[in-house]
């Protein structure tokens, strides 16, 4: 699903270069949970951020399904973003004006989804997070766990292959944590390509594959046999 | 996207700030609220002397009488009358360009008709004052030669007298008494309304020398009369045919060229075109106004849409995360803005109405409201919103996706 080949992303800070991902190698196939760990500062972001072509790297290909996403201008990563990755962030990223139905449908707007389909999807979405009775309430009017289940649903409403989560349950509370986690798990089961980045041990160890970077480079990439 | 789903989003974005979007709007408030009203004293003022210059008919003067102020003392107005009958004939002959003169004299007299007494001003001329000065007739008719010649008691009256001597019956055939003298009634004109001045249609017209043998023979002896209106054929000589009069009566009344003359020439042009210069001026300031804040109004809006667009950096980055493209990001926010001038633009429409029927009620202005002053502004505003809204809505669309996720 996904093929990175010696990549690299560098940042120019002033006078300093500073390399975020060095020359970095990955293959991700479809179906897999991943968790990416490391430190703060070892590039764990980045590469994700790649990956959900949030970013583009200095240097290096990538592939996303067989395609190169180096040559794809910002239109073509939108809809890439819009239809086949689904983004489940730390801090929710919900817009606040709108409750969570309408954040839930938010995507599905942009890929223009007439008015009944994409009411459909989002309603379906947001009951496979269990949140049905709650979909006129403002993101403030929801608590973190319910709040981060109406950015999955967010993330899951236009069928994407890949969800990408980033610290999802790093706002959140050890019981609600395990929630999300079951979510993950779940939608993982049904056969879409999950990548996590966390530096908790306990979270990580829900994927299949765990991979460690530090200081822009992967240093270990192993099966994840207690699961 | 479709536009419905941008334009919800967008009003849902400024309705959450509400008292931004109205303060933002004020510059557009003020401007279109100026070109309305603008317009409306234009046009109302350019209305209301057309419809003078067809009351009085176009291309007339009025040559009248006047003492002359010899060594700076008056002789009073009225106290002489120098023009003759004989100076309309000499001035009929001698200028080509004058298509007809209706001599007139005149009294404000007491009438009596029906058991009614009525103060009114009563003309004696020529079937030519109907035609110069555009009276039609509601019922009756214009006098005929042999009662000019005669000098026969007939008379045609004006809709004031009517109302006030008949009411709402026909006046035909009826007798009423001017100065004691009974004249019958055989035309009634149609009503004129009024002017600034006077009253238009509170007026007796009877022959000429009907008049003067029996109502003011004293005041205009022999062949004087008040005064003439001169109908000149055509816009473009009446200038040239005014000096020519006035060589010509100069003439007449051995008068010297730099002598005080012991008449004048009225132009009931310059007299409008007064009235139009001084609402073309107003007109110019309030353009100027709504230029002005109609600038400043936008810039407002550019301003304002800047703070927006940061402050909602990082929504942006949630928007382009879950797969918007530039396109969506630049049209939700050229829409908003635009939103923002329509807001404005209906409030300064309803604010320009709202002054428009004021001043027309308080100071009873002629102020005609122009449909196309309506759309004017709505494209006003709008034009502003998009043209001082793309520079923001540019910036917010060309925003690196993870720099504005990632922003704080």
């Amino acid at each position: 699903m996904i093929k990175i080949n010696s990549l690299s992303k560098e940042y120019v800070m002033g006078d300093n270069k500073l390399l975020a991902l060095n020359d970095v190698t990955i293959t991700i196939n479809k179906g897999e949970f991943v968790s990416i760990m490391g430190s703060s500062g070892s590039g764990k972001s980045t590469l994700m951020n790649i990956i959900g072509c949030l970013d583009v790297p200095s240097s290096g290909d990538y592939f996303f399904r067989d395609n190169n996403i180096s040559s794809y201008n910002s239109n073509k990563l939108a809809e890439l973003r819009n239809k086949d990755i689904g983004f489940v962030f730390q801090n929710f990223n919900l817009l606040p004006r709108l409750n969570a139905l309408e954040n839930v449908i938010l995507p599905l707007l942009y890929s223009g989804k007439n008015l009944k389909e994409r009411n459909k999807l989002a309603l379906e979405a947001l009951e496979g997070v269990g949140l049905s009775d709650r979909i006129n309430h403002r993101p403030n009017q929801l608590s973190g766990g319910q709040q981060q289940r109406v950015s999955i649903a967010r993330a899951i409403a236009g069928s994407p292959k890949l969800i990408l989560a980033d610290e999802p349950t790093g706002a959140l509370d050890s019981k609600t944590s395990l929630e999300i986690m079951k979510i993950l798990n779940d939608l993982n089961s049904k056969g879409i390509t999950i990548v996590l980045v966390t530096h908790e041990n306990d979270i990580a160890k829900y994927g299949s594959r765990i991979i460690k970077m530090k200081d822009g480079k992967i240093i270990e990439d192993k099966k994840n046999v207690t699961n | 996207m479709s536009l419905t789903d941008l334009i919800y989003l967008s009003q849902k974005s400024l309705r959450s700030n509400i008292l931004r979007s109205v303060l933002t709007s004020l510059g557009i408030i003020i401007g279109v609220s100026s070109v309305i009203t603008m317009i409306s004293i234009g046009s109302g003022a350019r209305q209301e002397v057309e419809e003078q210059i067809e009351r009085f008919g176009s291309n007339n003067l009025i040559l009248r009488s006047q003492s002359s102020s010899s060594r700076g003392v008056s002789m009073g107005a009225n106290s002489v009358n120098t023009l003759t009958l004989k100076d309309m004939e000499a001035l009929k002959e001698e200028l080509p360009a004058i298509s007809a003169i209706a001599p007139r004299v005149s009294l404000s007299t007491q009438i009596v008709a029906n058991g009614n007494n009525w103060l009114t001003s009563v003309t004696g001329t020529t079937n030519d004052h109907f035609n110069l000065s555009n009276w039609n007739f509601e019922l009756g008719r214009k006098f005929q030669e042999d009662e000019l010649n005669k000098g026969s008691r007939v008379a045609v009256i004006g809709k004031t007298v009517q109302k006030n001597l008949f009411g709402t019956d026909s006046p035909i055939d009826e007798v009423i008494r001017i100065n004691k003298v009974p004249f019958t009634i055989i035309g009634l004109l149609e009503a004129k309304g009024g002017t600034v001045w006077a009253d238009l249609d509170d007026t007796i017209v009877v022959p000429l020398k009907t008049a003067k043998q029996r109502l003011v023979g004293k005041k205009f002896p022999g062949d004087q009369i008040r005064s003439m209106t001169i109908n000149v054929s055509s816009t473009e000589l009446l200038f040239k045919t005014e000096k020519d009069i006035d060589t010509m009566m100069r003439k007449l009344h051995k008068i010297s060229a730099n002598g005080n003359p012991d008449f004048v020439i009225r132009n009931y042009a310059q007299f409008l075109n007064a009235r139009q210069e001084s609402s073309r001026v107003m007109s110019i300031l309030l353009a100027t106004v709504a230029g002005i804040s109609l600038i400043v109004g936008g810039i407002g809006i550019m301003n304002i849409m800047l703070v927006t667009v940061t402050e909602r950096t990082k929504e942006i980055g949630v928007c382009m995360s879950v797969g918007a493209k530039k396109r969506d990001i630049l049209l939700q926010f050229l829409i908003e803005s635009l939103m923002i001038s329509l807001i404005g633009g209906f409030i300064g429409i309803a604010l320009g109405l709202g002054v428009i029927f004021g001043v027309s009620e308080y100071f009873n202005w002629k102020m005609s409201l122009d449909y196309t002053s309506l759309v004017l502004s709505f494209v006003f505003s709008s034009s502003i919103g998009i043209i001082f809204g793309f520079y923001p809505a540019r910036k917010a669309s060309n925003l690196n996706p993870i720099d504005a996720l990632r922003y704080e």
